[in-house]
């Protein structure tokens, strides 16, 4: 036999073997053992599977569970934002992967309508739970962004706000400032702090999930709702409004409110570092910050930013200044920060509706969560237990906090869920291309309008 | 290499190493200074508060061993054969191997996971080690290959007219020589296991099998990032593939050289 | 023996190439059986492994998907790969490749090689040297992220230092800029792999017979005409076995540029490796990702074809 022949031969065994290896895995697409059949909904072990919380306050919220729960054992596995759809995709597809997903608004990270064909649909559920009326006693951002269509894919666990700004008020209070409510007020505020030494407005513009929080509260004070309109189709992103919206987002870069080459760096965690350990007096962060506001989570998340003898400030949360001048102001936008869905493939289903239901509709489950204070429940008639959470100051923050959860909790405009993944991706171009200079305004916001239009 | 005769010379030198490597030094003296910010040594003793270290550690060794002994396996018996055995169409095989290398590793996560969980081997050990080994070894025959290809083909002959077959040539002769490509191949495959985020990350769930480059995880979360725990963490990951380099090194070089070369 | 770099490939020596010499037809290697059932095990766990993935890969490319495996999948043909071709983005990821490549390679070899025979002559400190600088390839380049972007921050180390030294002027948002990001991204590289560089050479180096380099000297070359004319060809099989890893780690790169600059500012630092990611994972389109793995194939293919044709001349020359 020739040595050609052999290596053919070989050659082709091979090729035989890798096609076969295509045929089988296609064939076994599903892959693993059938879906679980009825399973106990009081006891069982079953695996939680989240970009959020962190490892600290999922404990928190389990051992809650167990009090009411005690023969469900629920495992917390943390899957980092960055890698979460990479990881979470081929996982729900399994029996071997989570029993209990995290899942998002629109098209972010475990965005529901991406991956609604693996979860189960919860309206059953849920109505069993609270009532054919359910959805009126929970925030509708949370019902409306993780349902597609009828389905129910996830429940809200709680919701995060944006469109505030959080200022140090020591630092402010030190230089004998308050903090600005227009556009004006805060170019002087920024001169006097820089005059000082003092840093003042610090943004991860490199992110651009928080330039489009920046836009958006931009846009809220130009005309509120048109942000939302425009990402439905419903209004287009050339008219004057917009325009007028980015020469002012263009204007924070060239005035020098956003600090010298904010588009280098990352919101998490140079910004929030920046912030934390006090070189800057401000920075735009949502809802999800009030945890800083407690004296422990604070003293961590400074010696997080590599300060030693760690101090508490005090952090106050304002609205976004009037700087179009319309005095449209305290619009905050907010969906689901993060929702449960339950895997069709779990070999507990039961078990895991009933910790799925429990943390986001239940007073006991919602309130944990509220106490976090990283999230404003779902469920409408639970609040934080102010008095019973250990503010930094709460002379100066327990009122402010107050009105800006409530501010929060009247917000009607989304802030992830309408925007598409074609479209988040234009945003990315649009709004760092306008802020270094590389895109023009009106060329920008055509891009923008581009993309609405493909997807009619 | 060069006698260095005068004291200008020599000073000369030592002031070009010098420069040369301190922008090296830099970066790695401001993760040090990163890690020890804030509560210094405290940051490490949060890192080993999680309670994970030990059994992360023990299955990034388990990971990293097999992954090592898979490859040299492999890559040993694959080196010889390219370089000293008669093999059709030798060449398009070879670049077949080193085509592999290729493919960015997001691009891998979806194929990798139907093949895991097609031979039900997903959230085992196995599952990753068998893809880390699968990557390494194109690179490590590359190197391979050119000392195997140095070794006298006269000390074969030699064992072949004494009656030894092709195996026992390669047992007895070959591979005591050897010895330094090992070395360079254990270093290196060291590091690419040991430092191997997206593959782990994708196979194992249970918190009793994850590996050391999560460690970083439990400093980061959608809204906190804790850089001191995470360079903490990430010294504290270093160290052993430090260790073990240095222990190594004098092997690794000799392996290289004779590799590169001839 | 010295150094052939024809054999790095296993190939035969020049010498029985040329049909003058009489040994020409001798097969090389000799009759020590088929070597087959030896590079199968490699064989199989490489193709069994990876090449599934290439062609899982290649069928996605044909594809209009969002990748996740229970969403229904709509055939598109062509059409990704037509779409890519038009993509300036595409073409963009091409064009720093290429920069990349051959400013990192250039960089790389250099210091790697001053510094190696740097490091056979007599220094004070040589071990302490040695690990610094591979020390860089063992770090995780995740870990080390934000740390680079504390460094080129505008109010960084990097500025502070060029304040504190006189060159102020030169200070600037490194990371804001999009040419002066795609320096820093080349730099951080460079960082990370110049260790593997000076490992490489440093071994290559100790073959070569203090003889040589001693007859040098008596004949009155200087360190760096003994380096240029001596050293340097005689360390050619390294250099290229670099080009060819070089080159394919350039088409691949990916961990730098996504985790210090995220393929920003707007793209300036945007790799095929970055590109695919994020149409991949941020996008959802992962046909045109497979597609896009698809053109980085073939363009290794071509490189590596480039590459030993480039050898081959070499060797004739």
């Amino acid at each position: 036999m020739s040595k050609l022949t052999t290596g053919l031969r070989a050659g082709a065994a091979l090729a035989l073997a890798g096609a076969t290896m295509l045929a089988v895995a296609a064939c076994a697409g599903g892959g693993g053992t059938a879906a679980a059949a009825d399973s106990n909904p009081k006891s069982g072990n079953i695996t939680w599977w989240g970009w959020t919380p962190d490892a600290t306050n999922a404990t928190k919220l389990i051992a809650d569970f167990n009090k009411e729960y005690p023969d469900i054992h629920v495992t917390f596995v943390s899957k980092p934002i960055d890698s979460y759809d990479s990881v979470i995709g081929p996982a729900v597809t399994t029996s071997q992967g989570p029993d209990v997903f995290n899942v998002a608004p629109g098209s972010a990270n475990g965005g529901v309508k991406t991956f609604q064909a693996a979860a189960v649909d919860l309206k059953p559920a849920v109505e069993k739970a609270l009532g054919k009326d359910w959805k009126s006693k929970l925030a509708p951002s949370g019902v409306v962004g993780l349902s597609v269509g009828d389905k129910v894919v996830g429940l809200s666990a709680g919701a995060v706000y944006s469109g505030s700004i959080w200022v140090n008020k020591d630092i402010f209070d030190a230089h004998g400032l308050t903090p600005p409510k227009t556009l004006d007020e805060w170019k002087t505020v920024c001169a006097t702090l820089k005059a000082a030494g003092q840093g003042c407005f610090v943004q991860g513009a490199g992110q651009w999930a928080f330039d489009m929080d920046t836009f958006e509260a931009i846009m809220e004070n130009i005309q509120p709702g048109a942000y939302v309109k425009a990402s439905l189709g419903q209004k287009k992103y050339t008219d004057p409004v917009f325009v007028k919206g980015m020469k002012i987002w263009k204007s924070l870069f060239d005035d020098g409110i956003m600090q010298n080459g904010a588009v280098g760096l990352q919101q998490y965690p140079d910004a929030n570092n920046a912030f934390m350990s006090g070189k800057y007096a401000m920075v735009m962060m949502g809802t999800w910050y009030t945890q800083y506001a407690v004296k422990d989570s604070m003293t961590a998340a400074i010696q997080a930013a590599g300060v030693s003898n760690a101090k508490p400030f005090t952090m106050i949360p304002i609205q976004f200044p009037d700087v179009a001048g319309t005095g449209k102001v305290g619009n905050m936008f907010g969906d689901a920060d993060y929702g449960l869905a339950v895997s069709q493939k779990s070999r507990n289903q039961a078990a895991a509706t009933t910790f799925a239901l429990w943390l986001t509709t239940s007073q006991a489950g919602q309130q944990a969560v509220a106490n976090t204070l990283n999230d404003i429940p779902s469920l409408k008639s639970v609040q934080p237990a102010w008095d019973q959470i250990d503010l930094v100051a709460p002379a100066a923050q327990k009122d402010a906090l107050k009105q800006y959860t409530a501010t929060a909790g009247a917000a009607t405009q989304p802030r992830f869920a309408t925007v598409s993944a074609d479209l988040n991706t234009a945003f990315q171009n649009a709004l760092i291309g306008v802020a270094s200079g590389s895109v023009k305004v009106d060329d920008a916001l055509a891009s923008l309008q581009a993309v609405v239009d493909k997807q009619k | 290499m060069f006698e260095l005769r005068s004291r200008t010379s020599r000073i000369t030198v030592q002031v070009l190493a010098t420069l040369i490597v301190l922008p090296y030094l830099f970066p790695l003296v401001a993760m040090v200074q990163g890690s020890l910010a804030g509560e210094g040594l405290g940051n490490y003793a949060k890192v080993f508060a999680t309670g994970v270290v030990p059994t992360y550690f023990m299955n990034s060794i388990i990971v990293a061993s097999s992954t090592i002994a898979l490859v040299y396996v492999c890559t040993m018996l694959a080196a010889f054969g390219f370089a000293k055995l008669r093999i059709a169409g030798k060449e398009l095989w070879f670049w077949f191997l080193l085509l592999a290398l290729t493919m960015p590793e997001a691009v891998l996560l979806t194929p990798l996971f139907v093949t895991a969980s097609t031979f039900d081997i997903y959230n085992e050990l196995i599952a990753v080690i068998l893809p880390l080994a699968a990557l390494q070894v194109p690179f490590t025959v590359l190197l391979a290959r050119s000392f195997f290809a140095g070794i006298p083909t006269e000390l074969m002959e030699a064992g072949i007219i004494d009656g030894a077959n092709v195996m026992r040539v390669f047992w007895h002769i070959v591979l005591p020589l050897t010895r330094p490509i090992a070395g360079a191949i254990v270093v290196l495959t060291l590091i690419n296991s040991w430092n191997a985020y997206l593959i782990p990350m994708l196979m194992l769930n249970d918190p009793s099998k994850q590996v050391v480059t999560l460690l970083p995880s439990f400093f980061t979360s959608q809204y906190t990032n804790d850089q001191t725990g995470v360079l903490a963490a990430a010294v504290i990951t270093a160290v052993p593939v430090i260790a073990a380099y240095l222990l190594l090194q004098r092997s690794f070089e000799r392996g290289l050289a004779a590799g590169a070369l001839k | 023996m010295s150094a052939s770099p024809a054999l790095m490939h296993g190939r035969v020596p020049r010498s029985q190439q040329s049909p003058m010499n009489p040994r020409a037809r001798r097969p090389r290697p000799t009759a020590f059986g088929r070597g087959l059932p030896w590079i199968l095990p490699a064989l199989v766990l490489v193709i069994g492994m990876i090449y599934f993935s290439i062609g899982y890969t290649g069928w996605v490319s044909t594809l209009d998907w969002n990748g996740f495996i229970l969403t229904p999948s709509e055939p598109v043909g062509w059409a990704n790969y037509a779409a890519m071709l038009q993509d300036p983005i595409f073409w963009t990821a091409i064009e720093h490749t290429v920069i990349f490549f051959v400013v990192t390679f250039t960089v790389q070899t250099v210091v790697g090689f001053v510094f190696a025979a740097i490091m056979h002559s007599k220094v004070h400190l040589a071990p302490v040297y040695k690990v610094i600088i591979f020390i860089p390839t063992v770090l995780a380049p995740a870990t080390m992220a934000p740390v680079f972007r504390l460094i080129f921050d505008a109010n960084g180390t990097l500025n502070g230092v060029l304040d504190a030294v006189g060159l102020g002027a030169l200070a600037q948002p490194w990371l804001a800029n999009g040419t002066t990001a795609m320096i820093v991204v080349m730099l951080v590289t460079i960082w990370q792999w110049t260790g593997l560089t000076f490992i490489l050479f440093y071994a290559a180096m100790s073959q070569i017979e203090p003889e040589v380099l001693e007859a040098a000297r008596v004949d009155g070359a200087g360190a760096i005409r003994t380096l240029w004319s001596i050293v340097w060809p005689m360390c050619s099989g390294t250099t290229i076995a670099l080009a060819t890893l070089g080159v394919i780690g350039a088409l691949k790169t990916f961990d730098v540029p996504y985790l210090v600059t995220k393929g920003g500012p707007n793209h300036a630092t945007e790799f095929l490796g970055t590109y695919i990611y994020q149409v991949m994972v941020q996008e959802k389109h992962f046909g045109y990702a497979a597609a896009i793995s698809v053109a980085l194939l073939i363009l290794a293919v071509a490189a590596g074809v480039l590459m030993s044709r480039r050898n081959r001349a070499g060797e004739e020359s």
